[in-house]
């Protein structure tokens, strides 16, 4: 019998949560949504989720104080899973309207797309391929049970680009470029993508993470 | 409290249904010839608990054996049909929804040779002539009657004038049209679609399919009246000839006798949902809905044809307080397509609209020009019809004790949402 | 290429999801949970869930019925029907929905476009038009579930919402809407030539080839289906690999 976990997702007055509760739900597990330190301090592992700008999510952290706190918590590897924008955050610096300092987890900065062939539209609205930098490369990730024609939900118009190749989790191409769509450090993860819009193949990464906090591996 | 005065004999007390949301005004279908500015309305009756006659006639389907029925049909059918190239049977229509279903149900299914038959409307609109069009390019031969234009809009006016009631003439023509035609053709069998206790007329004709004679046939020719006008005036004071008349004089019922002709409702024999005769309507000959909400209600696919209906809803809603959405609402509550609730709704917010978008057109037509009527124009007040004469008219038919004058508008003094 | 997105419509009235046609009568055609979470196994893309009525009864959408049917269905869900509030959004995105749709409400206020796009992000609000074909040429915005004339053209409206901020359009076709007798090609292409935000057509799909048309001719972002889909014409996977075959991407699973 597995012990209870204590997972927190994050609140910083940005994005819709909802469906992200029912992921967890649906895995048994009772989401703390919460913006007090206290309960993500002790949470066996925590969810930065968010839409919406760089500058916005910045300012909904920093005014709730919840920039140190998650970047302490970064600090001591405990399982920490970001999406779209929360990913985006984890990163050194973001240039949507303007220069904005990012929480720093991982170097690196997020940049708009650029022009893209064929005249692709920006945001990329739908779904895609992800893909490792090379075969295996997804072994004990969180990505482990994605197959090659999985496919994951999109909905941005911003990119990251992590400074340091070891960070690049995951690779997509839209538009005829490739672009980071996922980035990861010991056990803290980020998708660009949304795993809890993302059917099954999402679903899956969701449980791996799940058995990260539980297990200790995904 | 003072006694409010009742137009029409209509109940001094106004009712809801319960279940749906007609009220107690509602008029029966009555003799049109016999109508007159003095006639009593019989109207729709209510049981005990509030309901409806309409609503308890639906209850009652619920327990009818639609097999048996059906089987009864197929008798009917097999006794009167004809391969020797005749028709067989008469189709009254208009290549609406409940027409269409009808005439291709009757020989698709049932392998009959329908002749189908229609009375013009007053003014086609266009999705009306084109889903005419339609039905007949389903696959059935048509004889359509046009009555004299200039006739037919004498006795329009007329009957606005004296009845505040514009649909009388086609009412009238259209009822007697059928049986003549099948007495014309020689066609013993005649099929009309719902049954009218469906909608409220006394409940005791719904268990036999055949009509009472006494709907389009009329024993004595002096008693007949249009437009609340009788044949004898229509003839001395307008400049009518018997002639003029003869297309809305009813059958002689003994003709009827002798030709043995039976009138049937299929609506007898097949459960009747007007929502589905219109999804079978598209889906078997293409028929569209009118491009627009009909004016008085919610509805797009419910008697569009012509565009004189508005008014004859208006002026309902005028008479009995009940306007079009509350018909429509009425019959879609009973058929379980939308809730009492939702209908009220709906009611409230459509009811009693004024019929703008055909209103320049329908006062051209109910006008009387000397140049066209140089006798009956004279016998007007004011022969040539516009919006002020026409709301004037319509204050003369409001009853007392439907209407009270509020701040200087028209209000009714009891609506089925309650408020004011 | 992107993948083109097959997006199941689920139109609701009451308890039930019907199929009206040209935004008329409603006929029932299922159960929406039962329904919502076939196509999402069968590989649905996104769902559209609209309350087809709450604008005519001038009521709001069942909150409780919308939660039921999105528990468990893990992929984007559109939720549309009688939005006059950011309070409405707000209800709508707890119970389940990702995107609002919004059509009436902004027709008659349109800066109620922008106040939702501040608060919620262009990414969550898609302008939904209904188009009627005007006889003497042009399109005409409707409203009330196709039956409110407003005056307005599509194509001026759809560049004022776009300008406020709107992150999707869906446009339906009242005419075409029910007849599986293909989308129309001719709007969509006109506002596809000058959308920046993604399209998605609905109204008409029918045949197979009628998909593939939508995206090579009129080359929009993704495809809302009723009636073929609700009548079993095609399943989601028929409309697929036929896409597929003919050289437009999209997410097999």
């Amino acid at each position: 019998m597995s012990k209870k976990i204590k997972v927190a997702i994050v609140d910083y007055g940005v994005g819709n949560l909802y469906s992200l509760i029912g992921v967890f739900k649906f895995f048994n597990i009772d989401v703390n949504v919460t913006e007090e330190a206290e309960i993500l301090n002790q949470a066996d592992g925590i969810i930065l989720p968010g839409v919406g700008s760089f500058a916005a999510g910045m300012r909904g952290l920093k005014i709730r104080g919840l920039d140190e706190v998650v970047k302490a918590i970064a600090s001591r590897n405990k399982p920490m899973l970001g999406i779209c924008l929360g990913t985006q955050l984890m990163l050194t610096e973001g240039h949507e309207f303007g220069n904005f300092k990012g929480l720093g987890i991982m170097k690196g900065k997020v940049v708009r797309f650029p022009i893209l062939a064929d005249n692709e539209k920006i945001p990329q609205i739908g779904w895609n391929k992800i893909f490792p930098k090379e075969p295996g490369a997804w072994t004990g990730t969180i990505l482990n049970s994605f197959k090659e024609n999985d496919q994951v939900y999109f909905v941005h118009s911003y990119i990251l680009e992590p400074k340091f190749e070891k960070n690049i989790l995951a690779l997509s191409v839209y538009g005829g470029h490739t672009f980071c769509s996922a980035i990861r450090q010991g056990n803290i993860y980020g998708c660009q993508f949304h795993p809890e819009k993302s059917g099954q193949a999402g679903m899956k990464i969701i449980k791996n993470f799940i058995n990260l906090i539980q297990y200790g591996k995904a | 409290m003072e006694k409010l005065e009742t137009k029409f004999g209509l109940p001094a007390e106004v009712k809801f249904c319960r279940r749906c949301v007609i009220s107690n005004q509602r008029p029966n279908s009555a003799v049109e010839f016999s109508h007159t500015k003095e006639s009593k309305k019989q109207t729709i009756h209510f049981d005990e608990q509030g309901v409806c006659d309409a609503c308890r006639v639906v209850e009652k389907k619920k327990k009818i054996d639609w097999l048996e029925r059906e089987k009864e049909l197929i008798g009917l059918c097999d006794r009167f049909r004809k391969n020797d190239g005749s028709y067989d049977c008469l189709v009254p229509g208009s290549g609406g929804k409940d027409s269409f279903y009808a005439a291709h149900t009757l020989k698709y299914k049932y392998n009959m040779h329908p002749l189908t038959v229609t009375w013009a409307p007053h003014v086609y609109t266009d999705w009306g002539w084109k889903n005419f069009q339609a039905w007949l390019h389903a696959g059935f031969d048509n004889i359509l009657f046009t009555p004299n234009g200039k006739i037919h809009r004498l006795l329009t006016r007329l009957a606005t004038e004296n009845l505040f009631h514009p649909f009388q003439p086609f009412i009238t023509g259209q009822k007697s049209f059928a049986p003549k035609m099948a007495l014309l053709y020689d066609i013993p069998l005649v099929f009309f679609g719902e049954h009218e206790a469906e909608y409220g007329n006394p409940i005791a004709d719904a268990s036999s399919a055949k009509r009472d004679w006494s709907y389009f046939a009329s024993q004595d020719k002096t008693k007949i009246f249009f437009g609340g006008v009788s044949v004898k005036d229509l003839k001395n004071k307008y400049g009518l000839l018997d002639a003029d008349l003869q297309t809305y004089m009813p059958a002689d019922p003994n003709d009827i006798e002798r030709k043995k002709i039976e009138v049937h409702y299929l609506g007898y024999y097949l459960k009747w949902h007007p929502q589905s005769c219109y999804y079978y309507a598209v889906e078997h000959g293409g028929f569209q809905p009118s491009p627009e909400r009909t004016s008085g209600t919610y509805s797009k696919y419910n008697s569009i044809d012509d565009k004189i209906d508005d008014f004859h809803y208006y002026t309902t809603y005028i008479k009995f307080g009940i306007g079009r959405a509350t018909y429509d609402a009425s019959q879609e509550v009973r058929s379980g397509d939308i809730t009492r609730e939702e209908g009220v709704s709906l009611v409230k917010r459509f009811d009693g609209e004024f019929p703008e978008r055909f209103a320049e057109e329908i006062f051209k037509y109910l006008s009387v020009p000397e140049k066209d009527f140089p006798l009956a124009s004279r016998k007007f007040k004011q022969p040539m019809m516009n919006r002020e004469y026409f709301m004037q008219l319509a204050d003369q038919f409001r009853s007392p004790h439907l209407w009270k004058k509020a701040g200087g508008r028209w209000k009714l003094r009891h609506t089925v949402w309650g408020g004011d | 290429m992107k993948n083109i997105r097959l997006i199941p419509r689920l139109d609701i009235k009451g308890p039930n999801v019907v199929k009206p046609i040209q935004t008329e009568a409603l006929r029932v055609v299922g159960n929406p949970k039962k329904l919502a979470y076939h196509y999402y196994e069968a590989g649905a893309d996104e769902l559209i869930y609209l309350d087809i009525v709450a604008s005519l009864y001038q009521r709001n959408l069942d909150f409780d019925l919308l939660k039921s049917v999105a528990k468990n269905i893990f992929i984007p869900i559109t939720v549309g029907g009688g939005i006059r509030s950011i309070s409405d959004i707000n209800n709508v995105l707890r119970s389940g929905a990702d995107k609002v749709a919004i059509n009436t409400f902004a027709v008659k206020n349109p800066n109620f476009l922008s106040q939702a796009v501040k608060e919620f992000g262009s990414q969550c609000v898609v302008l939904y038009v209904e188009a009627k074909k005007r006889a003497q040429g042009g399109y005409e915005v409707y409203t009330d579930g196709g039956r409110e004339k407003t005056g307005l053209e599509v194509i001026a409206w759809i560049k004022k919402a776009i300008g406020l901020g709107v992150g999707e359009i869906l446009l339906t076709s009242v005419d075409r809407d029910g007849t599986r007798g293909g989308y129309d090609i001719e709007l969509l292409k006109k506002i596809a030539s000058f959308s920046p935000v993604p399209l998605i057509a609905h109204g008409g799909a029918g045949s197979l080839h009628s998909f593939e048309e939508a995206v090579t001719l009129a080359k929009v972002d993704a495809l809302g289906v009723s009636s073929a889909f609700h009548y079993n014409n095609f399943s989601i996977s028929d409309v697929k690999n036929y896409l597929a075959k003919n050289n437009i991407n999209v997410r097999i699973i």
